[in-house]
């Protein structure tokens, strides 16, 4: 659907903190700002606001309205864990397009660290904190253990193809002053590191942190000259499949057909992909499940392609969670706020060379074994 | 004995107080849709196959296989920081139904996916919180 005439004309960060004493509010509120400035409109322009964060509560969206100064005839509160904030990129879309709304500013943030993190998880939801956590279960590290080693059993997926992913991710985050790790990394450093939850070693886990993403999603018309790239389609998913603990596949499998067709476009047309890398086995499942290999080849599509900036498939060309950090659910808004860049040609060197559109992918809450909610959105730069 | 303390507890309420009930006494029990459908776990009010709020309990025989697992080295929890590693195992019951459990063993290189597992007996498990494995004898 190329007619769309919706779409994100802005994007902001803050820095990411490992440890830090600056407010949950501090990190959203900079984020919008930071966002709205690129889109070249202020608070008084925005009338919907979605906000995603796992340390939000007491507050909710309209309490962060609240913060923000903002009278607001929308609001959206993500409860899809770290594939909320691309769903609320999709709900921004379906609120301006049934007049709900007409400039909608999406913001995710948190601000913990890894203690926070594991704290988090303990009390994640009932199922986990009931079944899980006395389990000594080990956080999401220990759960994607179980479904990593059973895609290595059930079809032969090898660790030195997983660890390309998070190589290849290093050398774009070395590119990006953003990227709180820029070390270099091997193939061999990811292969012998520390092991955190056999199979899972230190390199296919991000780091914790605090930090915000956000972006604006208005009418293309309000874009400012070049700085407006279309939304083509998305699509989300939730609790796919059920009563599975460890299932190989998750809800990308069930919208990736529409997304791609809607589009006009198919896998073999994306410049670039942002997918979701709270692990290297989640990203080589969402490649499966869109469609960049089959069900089970992923290890051979890994060993054939490069997934750096300057790749044959660039992939989360900031470095992504792997390499930045994870800001909690702004790792879901990280992907996003990277595509509109790139789509920009504000890449800098690490600008992927033509970039014209690239799949956007998120996914999280994890329940009772693995991540419920998959959403996807594909965006193209506007002529 | 104050590990027993420390350890992260189930919350109980009226959905889950069966099945924990059980569990300090040895047994594993599972719900089902009185009209029939798999049994399921974790417990709560509805099938989530039927849809059924008429719901009976089973107890499970405690049998049944590894479908694959972590090894856990870094506990979410410090209560479990002396037990490392922990053996964090998707166990097929022979009834049907999945859950995620413990497979308590002095010797972790000795597990592998597909492995039989049985519940563990009471005395050694009186310790736990949730339903705890061992290798099949």
């Amino acid at each position: 659907m190329k007619t769309s005439s919706i779409g994100i004309t802005g994007y902001g960060q803050t820095a990411y903190e490992k440890r830090t004493t600056r407010t949950l509010f501090s990190f959203l509120s900079e984020a919008g700002k930071n966002a709205l400035d690129s889109a070249g409109l202020t608070f008084k322009d925005v009338d919907g606001l979605a906000i995603c964060s796992f340390e939000l509560h007491p507050d909710n969206a309209v309490t962060a309205a609240e913060q923000l100064g903002l009278s607001v005839s929308w609001a959206y509160l993500g409860t899809a864990g770290s594939a909320g904030p691309v769903a609320s990129v999709i709900n921004a879309v379906h609120a301006i397009e049934t007049g709900q709304a007409t400039t909608v500013l999406c913001i995710a943030g948190d601000n913990y660290d890894v203690g926070g993190h594991f704290k988090l998880m303990d009390n994640f939801n009932r199922g986990l904190r009931n079944y899980g956590t006395p389990l000594g279960f080990g956080g999401a590290n220990g759960l994607f253990g179980i479904i990593q080693r059973k895609h290595m059993e059930t079809y032969g997926t090898r660790r030195e193809d997983l660890g390309r992913i998070s190589v290849d991710q290093r050398r774009s985050a070395q590119r990006n002053d953003h990227a709180l790790l820029r070390g270099p990394l091997t193939i061999e450093d990811y292969l012998n590191a520390r092991i955190i939850a056999d199979p899972i070693r230190l390199f296919d886990c991000v780091l914790p942190c605090a930090g915000a993403e956000a972006v604006v999603v208005t009418t293309l018309d309000r874009a400012q000259p070049g700085k407006g790239v279309r939304i083509l389609s998305g699509f989300e998913r939730h609790n796919h499949p059920p009563m599975e603990i460890a299932p190989l596949r998750g809800g990308w499998e069930t919208f990736a057909d529409k997304l791609f067709a809607k589009a006009g476009y198919g896998p073999e047309d994306m410049d670039f992909v942002q997918a979701y890398d709270d692990y290297p086995i989640m990203v080589a499942i969402q490649l499966e499940d869109l469609g960049f290999c089959k069900k089970g080849e992923v290890s051979e599509f890994l060993a054939r392609n490069t997934f750096a900036w300057d790749g044959t498939l660039p992939l989360n060309t900031g470095g992504g969670q792997l390499s930045c950090g994870q800001a909690g659910i702004a790792g879901g808004l990280l992907s996003v706020t990277e595509a509109v860049r790139q789509l920009r040609g504000e890449g800098g060197d690490r600008q992927v060379a033509n970039a014209r559109r690239g799949v956007v992918a998120g996914y999280g809450m994890v329940g009772y074994g693995h991540g419920l909610s998959a959403s996807s959105i594909i965006l193209e730069a506007v002529q | 004995m104050s590990e027993i303390l420390d350890y992260p507890r189930p919350h109980e309420d009226e959905d889950n107080r069966p099945f924990l009930e059980a569990w300090r006494e040895g047994r594993l029990m599972l719900q089902q849709s009185r009209s029939g459908g798999p049994p399921f776990f974790y417990p709560r009010p509805i099938c989530p196959y039927t849809g059924s709020t008429d719901l009976v309990w089973k107890e499970a025989s405690g049998r049944g296989r590894i479908v694959s697992f972590s090894i856990v080295m870094r506990p979410n929890h410090p209560s479990f920081n002396d037990e490392v590693p922990i053996i964090l195992a998707e166990i097929a019951l022979e009834e049907g139904a999945s859950l995620l459990a413990r497979v308590i063993t002095s010797d972790a290189s000795a597990v592998t996916s597909g492995t039989a597992v049985e519940l563990m007996p009471r005395p050694e498990a009186a310790r736990y919180p949730l339903p705890t494995f061992r290798l099949a004898a």
